[in-house]
């Protein structure tokens, strides 16, 4: 767990000398400069285009860090044989790969919560509300992008790290879009299509599971039940993706 | 140096080109330069997956640019694609607000084209709204005040103050005004009123609510009680060639069982000019 802990701390260590954190500075620019735009161009609410904005560059950047950064950190120790010295002393194959996936998730999470914070400060001056359901929408938004860097971390095993990152995109967006693979099932009559593609839409990821964002920004009820299925569907899931790429991994020729 | 000064220059004129060669076009004139951008609009459905979880913002997106681009058009021109470009904001997100009321307020200024079309749009734009958001009495209000000043349509004015009443939250004013515009319209009886204002001065809390429903359901009795006791009266003076001074005369001529009394138990009046029923509502205020 120590050996893990360390490995987690230093992926973030190196994240962050990659200056990943520009990444927020991003969007704290698009967050002032677009709440301004939008507010002349709207007529109404601008807090709701505040919210919807701020929540998808919240979702759209932290998938670009998932997405970019694990790939090429995992593909980078080994093309580096710095990897090599690291599995040389007490560290199993597993907990150096599972110390980079915590300590990548520590710098989606970083950048995610300053990302949140800066979007509840803007929300706070157009709107003049503290609106903390943006931060539990962010905290969902998380959970996706841990299931997300999941996926990252196994293509990275799996294969190169610019395919990798084509697969983790094409992961994302068929995440985003399982919904029509299950209306598909309805399409089908019979026969042993329908029982296919239903099993495909079972277990694909589907992302949106995770997304929250109408019920914050119209301030709608959640089902507690509903969240706490989610947590346990987005934890369970990010669990069996890293345990197909531990196993990966401990057979893979690093030579 | 001559050679980093050769490749600024070549930089510059290639700007320069692209620059000149976008002024081209963009200033190239259009058959149709509004309508040919919605005529691919895409739908819906499309838009959703495109935005990947993102309907919301595409909604934001979609609604501010209709702000933008309907503003370029005359009220008196035709307002292209109005309705399914709102319709399209709405399906993306059907509890924007804003794009009901301010997608109304476009349909109802527009003064080209049939009026009556133009208001079955507004009202199907409303009617998606109310049904989009059941427990938001805001929507329903705000289409009722549509309805009654901008489509001048008291029938469904009265139809959607009564969805905003209904709804859990209504302030209590809208009931009031829903009862007040039901009695100002054909097919509301009398009874219909007293029962409404019942109900109101059930849920009345302040003294001015209580005293406003009380005042409503004052009026509504008199309503009630002068529809019989009129052509009592009527039928008296035709028998007697004059009028009771009193009501306590037609009590003693066996005509009434005891003196009429008001809604608040305090006995009508008779004006002798007139020959009708006179009622004093006496309703403390302070």
């Amino acid at each position: 767990m120590r050996a893990m802990l360390a490995i987690a701390r230093n992926t973030l260590r190196e994240a962050l000398r990659d200056r990943v954190l520009y990444l927020f500075l991003g969007f704290a620019v698009l967050m002032l400069v677009s709440s301004k735009i939008f507010g002349l161009l709207t007529v109404g609410d601008e807090g709701k285009v505040i919210k919807d904005l701020g929540l998808a560059g919240v979702q759209f950047f932290s998938m670009l860090i998932a997405v970019m950064m694990s790939v090429l950190l995992i593909s980078r120790e080994v093309d580096g044989r710095t990897v090599y010295n690291i599995l040389a002393k007490p560290v199993r194959r597993w907990q150096f790969l599972l110390g980079k996936y915590l300590g990548l998730l520590a710098t989606v999470a970083l950048n995610l919560t300053l990302m949140a914070l800066v979007m509840v400060v803007m929300v706070r001056l157009y709107s003049g509300e503290w609106d903390m359901g943006l931060l539990f929408a962010s905290a969902m938004i998380l959970l996706e992008m841990a299931v997300v860097t999941a996926f990252a971390t196994l293509f990275a095993v799996l294969t190169r790290p610019m395919l990798g990152t084509v697969f983790t995109l094409a992961v994302y967006i068929i995440g985003h879009v399982a919904e029509d693979i299950w209306l598909l099932t309805q399409h089908i009559t019979a026969g042993v299509t329908r029982p296919i593609v239903a099993a495909i839409y079972y277990m694909l990821p589907n992302l949106e599971r995770f997304n929250f964002k109408t019920e914050v920004v119209h301030e709608l009820s959640i089902p507690p039940g509903e969240i706490a299925v989610t947590i346990v569907y987005g934890l369970a899931y990010t669990v069996l993706v890293l345990v197909l790429a531990c196993v990966r991994f401990s057979h893979k020729d690093l030579t | 140096m001559t050679r980093s000064v050769a490749i600024a220059a070549v930089v510059i004129a290639l700007l320069a080109v692209v620059v000149t060669c976008e002024v081209i076009l963009h200033n190239a004139p259009e058959a149709d330069p509004l309508g040919k951008r919605l005529l691919y609009l895409p739908s819906a459905e499309v838009l959703r997956l495109v935005s990947l979880g993102n309907d919301g913002l595409m909604a934001d997106l979609l609604y501010m640019w209709s702000i933008q681009y309907y503003s370029q058009f005359d009220f008196r021109e035709k307002f292209l694609y109005l309705d399914t470009v709102f319709n399209l904001i709405t399906d993306l997100d059907p509890r924007y607000f804003d794009a009901y009321r301010i997608g109304a307020m476009i349909m109802s200024v527009q003064k080209h084209g049939d009026p009556n079309q133009h208001k079955e749009a507004i009202v199907r734009l409303y009617d998606k709204g109310i049904r989009a958001m059941p427990e938001k009495w805001e929507i329903a209000e705000w289409a009722a005040w549509d309805a009654y000043l901008v489509l001048q349509d008291t029938d469904q004015a009265v139809e959607w103050m009564g969805i905003a009443a209904e709804r859990p939250g209504a302030p209590y004013v809208l009931q009031r005004l829903y009862g007040v515009w039901r009695d100002n319209i054909h097919g509301w009886t009398v009874e219909d009123s007293i029962a409404h204002w019942h109900e109101v001065l059930a849920g009345a809390e302040t003294k001015t609510e209580i005293n406003l429903a009380t005042s409503h359901m004052y009026d509504s009795y008199v309503t009630l009680h002068r529809r019989s006791l009129d052509p009592m009266l009527r039928d008296y003076f035709e028998r007697t060639r004059s009028c009771p001074e009193s009501w306590q005369e037609l009590v003693d001529a066996g005509w009434l069982a005891s003196v009429p009394t008001d809604y608040l138990g305090n006995p009508y009046g008779i004006d002798t000019t007139t020959c009708t029923m006179v009622a004093h509502k006496k309703i403390r205020w302070d």
